[in-house]
């Protein structure tokens, strides 16, 4: 596979400056990659940074270090037009069904706007692209002339997937997009985002803080704490053998239907510190059961564990 | 909508009569006749004439004029140059931000009387000068309203999602941002009309607004003070219509807001109708710690009544776990809220008992249901952040919970609270315990919700949806320390969830509900080992969980004002047949309770 | 410590601000103030007069300069002297500025002793008679203009039943009794809107605490209804209250000059008035100076009991 989306050494940090306070490092030197087609998970607990990294892989926040380039071109550094052709390759879904569509557009326009600012068909054209958008995300093309509040959450991201497929892109990230949802409906989306993934070969950085969810959909994961990479890896092995602590922890702590799926429960104390003062070293040896002094020392590196399979953990070997 | 007609349709009368004043055929308004001078009504002057012997109504008519101009060219400057300098400050920060929205902090710290005086000192007592003068009076608060605005639309995901379709910054703020800030720019324009003629008429009456003879009510009412003792009518018509006017307008700018506003919607007004008489249902369990027996609640919404709730049977033994469980909407928390007798006011329980130590809750005298809460029954809600109140600190909120039912003097009162935050698992208790809520994180929060809890060593403790805000470890976290807290008490625990893998992992008994009514009931072993009700597989079904994909449930959970006649889980129910149109009841079954006709033949074909 | 030393820098900067533009105010608008001062019905003054006014005022001087000294002055408390009687604007700003502070303050009183309560309950019984007729009441007030209602309780209270004169002022020193007498008409007058503002905002404010999580919390602890108004809603209530009053008190510095103009009331607004009227540039500068600042100095008095009423505001 060839990658489509590739970070290097991605950071970014808010805040700070004059008077204030120490700024939050929402992201530290993250290298990722995501090939044409391929569902990468990203798993964190809130404030991982998450979301920060997939609006830098979009180009929609400026990095503070590192560079993201799509399909060989550097996003950073594009043109104006440049930058506006990149954004009908790639897109956004969001978490919150209620505050990612416009309240006061009906949904038709709303699907069809990619469409419309970079011009991409004759305005006859549309009407059928928008039923066509509509079907493939399961509504009906009679939808087209209500407004958001008439549908339901589950509904909702439909819309959301639509709009964000109308120009046809070729990356997707998607935010949390069935974590404000009901299980019932959750599993919906998912199945449509399987569907359109196989139908479409897309690529998705899926984002979530629900572990299963993310193994139900993804092939490989990623797992964010604190703003760096703890453990990435093909999804089957890391869930299968996490072999980071934290990701022990993070899949112990997952309630499971199952009683012979549960694992035996590895406490955490406490809660993560504060992106805005970190730990040295590893930043969870705050946490960590298996700290000890040298791990304060320096930032463990990602070492292989297996095929692909990476870990950021001086103990990693020792464990498991 | 209604409240906009009255004060709307008088702005608007009196706007159509200041413009269609030269048509009116009135005398003019300036013309002297000494003669005539304080005369009563006559033919051609049914208000009289003033103390230069002009015409009244003609000046009234023309004053409206005088002031309306003044008043909406100001606004309109203003709101024009206000939103423009808010929408570039707020949408491209940085220095543009500090300029545009600092600057208005300068303009601000004049008074706006004082404002107003000193230019008038420098251009001069005039019309111009007064439009001048009140559009920069008015300019902040535009520049402020539309800035604030901006940064809220900035920060919403349907901008962020225009602005990932590559949408040009104009084409964002012209058609994404400025139509959804267009309802609080109204109120403030409308605001800004309505205190101009205020302004404008003060300014006139001090002699330093319009400049006579033009007509003006600030300089009627002026002319007409000298008059006082004479002609004290002189002095009432310009005052009241002022005062007319400017009430017609706060009116419209208060209903206009109310419009702008989602969260002023009015409430229902309450109903006098009388509970229904206990007395027609089964005794309660013996020895369950509480048992709710067909609880049934009614909301009075400007749309009709609707039953949210129907139906609903739960018992909780002293040490067991009950786990209610459903999806948004199905009733869960409302059913929790009854028993504490906290439901909101729009809502009544309308039948059903639920009966504590000996006590029918629904049925209680508010003083003594108090005694009960906080003390023998204790509630933990979903959001610790907005659930503890901001401005004190947390050991006197769980202090404030010992007292309540304990008389314990301050000091020992606030020992004891140490000691609970302690039980709970906060580290360094005593330091903690002078801590505001903002200082604290969430599974913190939940903790310190929970130490208020169980402050009173409650018989019964209700959980609704505790950990559903925090982070899985977290989340772990609270439900052990809950798990641990009822071992060493004994308590009932009522633990409300959506979450199907925390109810397997903390619960002996579940309680499935869906759209209000209860499906199924039972251990949680068998109800998720071997599911009766076809929306209990559905929902087991749909939790991700191993490698397969889950499956959804088609459709949606109908709204309570459009629940199907039948069973209510019918149109995405993959077994629906015609017997399932009839309305369907709990039933007994092999010490488990479901509510399906079909449940018995499918149990068989499964 | 650090949020309030910010906030105090913050506040100088504004006065500074302030004093500049007025300064400039006054010498950049077209038309020379000399000029302008001697000037009479269309005639033109004697260019020797006009150029011995200058000297005086300094204007012929570089603009630079008398920058300079202006804000040289400002410590020391010179404001400069009155081109009508020579006299120092200080001490007449001294002499009236209390009274028209006693004004405000009187109104202020009567605002948080009527209206906070009467919110509370109008917001209690939200629909009931009171609330319906307190409201309407406050709507009422709000609209009918500050000026109006000071010459119709004039034409009412004096004219007509002749319970009290129609204005004036006795130092309380002089005669306690009747310079409460006087001062009970001014107030009601600058009272009423603040009354009916303080009501309005306190009805929202604890309609909107009653509807809080942290509210319910409070009655599922089993708290008493009176503890749960005291601490719980009316608590939390004050703090948009208060803003709004002290927005309101603030916007009456100067606002006065209505009722003070209408009862007679000797304040700040009558010196301010004649000033404006003989374009006495040191009277209306100083006035508009002293005001501004103290406006500025009530927002930083307010925010820091902001800060303590709300401990969110602290670290922010
Ligand atoms: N626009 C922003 N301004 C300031 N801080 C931010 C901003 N966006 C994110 N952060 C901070 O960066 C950290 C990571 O945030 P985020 O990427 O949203 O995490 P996640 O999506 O995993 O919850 C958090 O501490 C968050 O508060
Ligand atoms: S490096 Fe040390 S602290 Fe970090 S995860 Fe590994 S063992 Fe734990
Ligand atoms: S009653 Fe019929 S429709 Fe309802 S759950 Fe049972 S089988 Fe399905
Ligand atoms: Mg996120």
């Amino acid at each position: 596979m060839t990658a489509l989306v590739q970070a290097q050494g991605l950071a970014r940090s808010f805040g700070g400056g004059w008077l204030h306070r120490p700024p939050v490092q929402a992201l530290r030197g993250v290298d990722l990659t995501v090939a044409r087609g391929e569902a990468l998970g990203v798993v964190g607990e809130s404030g991982s940074g998450k979301s920060t990294l997939g609006r830098l892989l979009l180009g929609l926040l400026p990095p503070s270090a590192g560079t993201v380039r799509f399909d060989g071109q550097d996003v950073g550094a594009a043109s104006r037009a440049e930058w506006r052709r990149l954004r009908q390759r790639m897109q956004i879904v969001f978490q919150d069904p209620f505050g990612s569509l416009d309240p006061r557009r009906r949904v038709g326009p709303q699907i069809l706007d990619g469409i419309a600012i970079h011009g991409l068909m004759p305005p006859a054209e549309r009407g059928d692209r928008l039923a066509a958008l509509l079907a493939q995300v399961g509504l009906d093309p009679a939808h087209a002339v209500r407004f958001p509040h008439e549908f339901s959450g589950g509904q909702r991201q439909r819309i959301g997937i639509a709009r964000a497929l109308a120009t046809g892109p070729e990356f997707l990230v998607a935010d949390e997009p069935v974590s404000a949802l009901d299980v019932s409906i959750q599993a919906q989306v998912m199945a449509l985002l399987a569907d359109l993934r196989r139908q479409l070969g897309l690529a998705l950085l899926f984002i979530s803080h629900d572990l299963p969810v993310v193994r139900q959909l993804c092939d490989r994961v990623v797992v964010l704490y604190l703003g760096r990479v703890m453990e990435e890896g093909p999804a089957e092995a890391v869930f299968r053998a996490p072999a980071h602590p934290y990701t022990r922890a993070l899949l112990s702590a997952t309630p499971r239907l199952d009683p012979r799926r549960r694992l035996p429960r590895i406490p955490l104390p406490g809660e993560p510190p504060s992106p805005a003062n970190p730990p040295s070293g590893c930043v969870f040896r705050t946490r960590c059961p298996q700290a000890a002094a040298d791990c304060a020392a320096a930032v463990p590196a990602l070492q292989p564990v297996g095929a692909a399979h990476r870990v950021a953990c001086l103990r990693a070997a020792e464990a498991a | 909508m209604r409240r906009l007609w009255l004060p709307g349709g008088l702005v608007l009368l009196v706007v159509l009569v200041a413009l269609a004043a030269p048509l009116l055929g009135l005398p003019d308004p300036i013309r002297q006749d000494v003669a005539r001078r304080l005369a009563g009504p006559m033919p051609g002057s049914p208000l009289g004439r003033d103390e230069f012997g002009r015409d009244v109504l003609s000046r009234l008519v023309w004053g409206a004029r005088a002031s309306l101009t003044v008043a909406f060219a100001s606004a309109a400057i203003a709101c024009v140059v206000g939103t423009l300098l808010g929408l570039l400050g707020g949408w491209f920060r940085g220095l543009g931000e500090f300029f545009a929205v600092r600057s208005m902090d300068v303009l601000l710290c004049f008074p706006p009387v004082l404002l107003a005086l000193l230019v008038v000192t420098l251009l001069g007592p005039g019309s111009g000068t007064l439009i001048l003068v009140l559009a920069a009076l008015y300019l902040p608060g535009f520049v402020r309203v539309t800035w604030a605005e901006v940064l809220s639309a900035r920060s919403h995901d349907y901008v962020e999602a225009v602005r990932a379709l590559g949408a040009p910054t104009h084409r964002i703020l012209l058609r994404t941002v400025l139509p959804n800030i267009a309802g609080p720019v109204l109120v403030q324009l409308s605001l800004a009309v309505a205190s101009a003629v205020v302004l404008e008429s003060g300014l006139s009456f001090l002699g330093l607004g319009v400049v006579p003879p033009e007509p003006s009510w600030g300089l009627m009412i002026r002319g007409a003070r000298g008059t006082m003792a004479q002609a004290p009518l002189l002095l009432l018509w310009p005052c009241l219509a002022l005062s007319l006017t400017i009430l017609a307008m706060n009116l419209l700018c208060d209903a206009l807001r109310d419009a702008a506003d989602p969260r002023t919607a009015p409430a229902a007004p309450p109903r006098w109708v009388d509970r229904l008489l206990p007395g027609l249902l089964p005794p309660p369990r013996a020895d369950a710690v509480l048992s709710m027996q067909g609880l049934t609640i009614e909301i009075v919404t400007p749309r009709g009544t609707i039953r949210p709730v129907e139906d609903v049977s739960l018992s909780v033994r002293a040490g067991e776990t009950l786990a209610v469980v459903g999806e948004s909407g199905s009733g869960k928390s409302l059913t929790a809220l009854a028993a504490m007798g906290l439901l909101p006011p729009a809502a009544r329980p309308v039948a059903g008992a639920a009966w504590f130590q000996g006590r029918d809750l629904l049925r209680l005298e508010e003083a003594e249901h108090r005694r009960l809460r906080g003390s023998a029954i204790a509630m933990v809600f979903q959001d610790p952040m907005s659930s503890l109140n901001p401005v004190h600190r947390i050991g006197d909120q769980v202090a404030e919970a010992i007292r309540a039912h304990q008389p314990l003097s301050a000091r020992a009162a606030r020992a004891r609270a140490v000691d609970l935050l302690r039980r709970t698992g906060i580290a360094d208790p005593d330091r903690r315990a002078r801590a505001f809520p903002h200082e604290l994180s969430g599974g913190m929060r939940q903790r310190v919700m929970i130490a208020m809890a169980i402050a009173n060593r409650p018989a019964l403790l209700i959980a609704d949806e505790p950990t559903t805000a925090l982070d899985v470890t977290v989340q772990a976290q609270i439900l052990d320390l809950l798990a641990g807290l009822q071992r060493e008490t004994g308590m009932a625990l009522v633990f409300i969830t959506h979450n199907l893998g925390v109810v397997a992992e903390i619960a002996d008994r579940v309680t499935v509900l869906y759209a209000g009514q209860v499906v199924e009931e039972g251990t949680v072993a068998e109800v998720f080992g071997a599911p009766l009700h076809p929306y209990t597989a559905a929902l087991l079904a749909a939790v991700p969980e191993g490698d397969g994909m889950a499956a959804g449930i088609p459709g949606t959970v109908p709204p309570p004002q459009d629940l199907p006649p039948g069973c209510r889980f019918a149109p995405r129910c993959p077994h629906a047949a015609p017997a399932c149109d009839a309305p369907q009841l709990l039933a007994e079954r092999a010490g488990r309770a479901v509510r399906c006709t079909r449940a018995d033949e499918l149990a068989l074909a499964a | 410590m650090i949020w309030a030393a910010q906030r105090l820098a913050v506040s100088l900067l504004l006065v500074w601000c302030v004093a500049s533009i007025v300064f400039l105010a006054i010498h950049l608008v077209p038309g020379d103030p000399a000029e302008l001062l001697l000037s009479s019905g269309g005639v033109a003054p004697d260019p020797a007069a006009v150029a011995e006014l200058r000297e005086r005022l300094g204007l012929d001087r570089p603009l630079l300069d008398q920058y300079v000294a202006f804000l040289a002055g400002l410590p020391r408390g010179d404001l400069g002297a009155s081109l009508v009687d020579d006299y120092p604007v200080l001490d007449e700003i001294l002499l009236r500025l209390p009274r028209t502070l006693e004004l405000i303050g009187a109104g202020a009183l009567l605002a948080v002793l009527i209206g906070i309560p009467a919110g509370t309950r109008a917001a209690l019984h939200r629909g009931g008679a009171f609330d319906r007729f307190a409201s309407a009441l406050a709507a009422l007030l709000l609209a009918v203009p500050v000026f109006v209602v000071g010459t119709l309780l004039v034409l009412v209270f004096a004219q007509m039943l002749r319970w009290m004169p129609a204005g004036g002022y006795v130092p309380l020193a002089q005669d306690p009794g009747r310079h409460l007498l006087l001062l009970s008409l001014p107030a009601l007058a600058i009272g009423k809107g603040l009354v009916a503002v303080v009501f309005r905002m306190t009805r929202t404010a604890v309609l909107d605490m009653l509807a809080r999580d942290h509210v319910r919390t409070a009655r599922a602890k089993g708290l008493p209804p009176g503890r749960i108004l005291r601490r719980h809603v009316v608590r939390n209530a004050l703090t948009p209250v208060l803003t709004v009053l002290a927005l309101q008190m603030g916007s009456l510095l100067g606002g006065t000059v209505l009722v003070e103009y209408v009862f007679n009331w000797p304040g700040l607004s009558t010196p301010l008035l004649r000033a404006v009227e003989a374009r006495d540039y040191p009277m209306v500068v100083g006035i508009v100076l002293v005001i501004s600042a103290l406006f500025v100095l009530l927002n930083l008095v307010m925010d820091l009991i902001y800060a303590l009423l709300d401990p969110r505001v602290r670290r922010a």
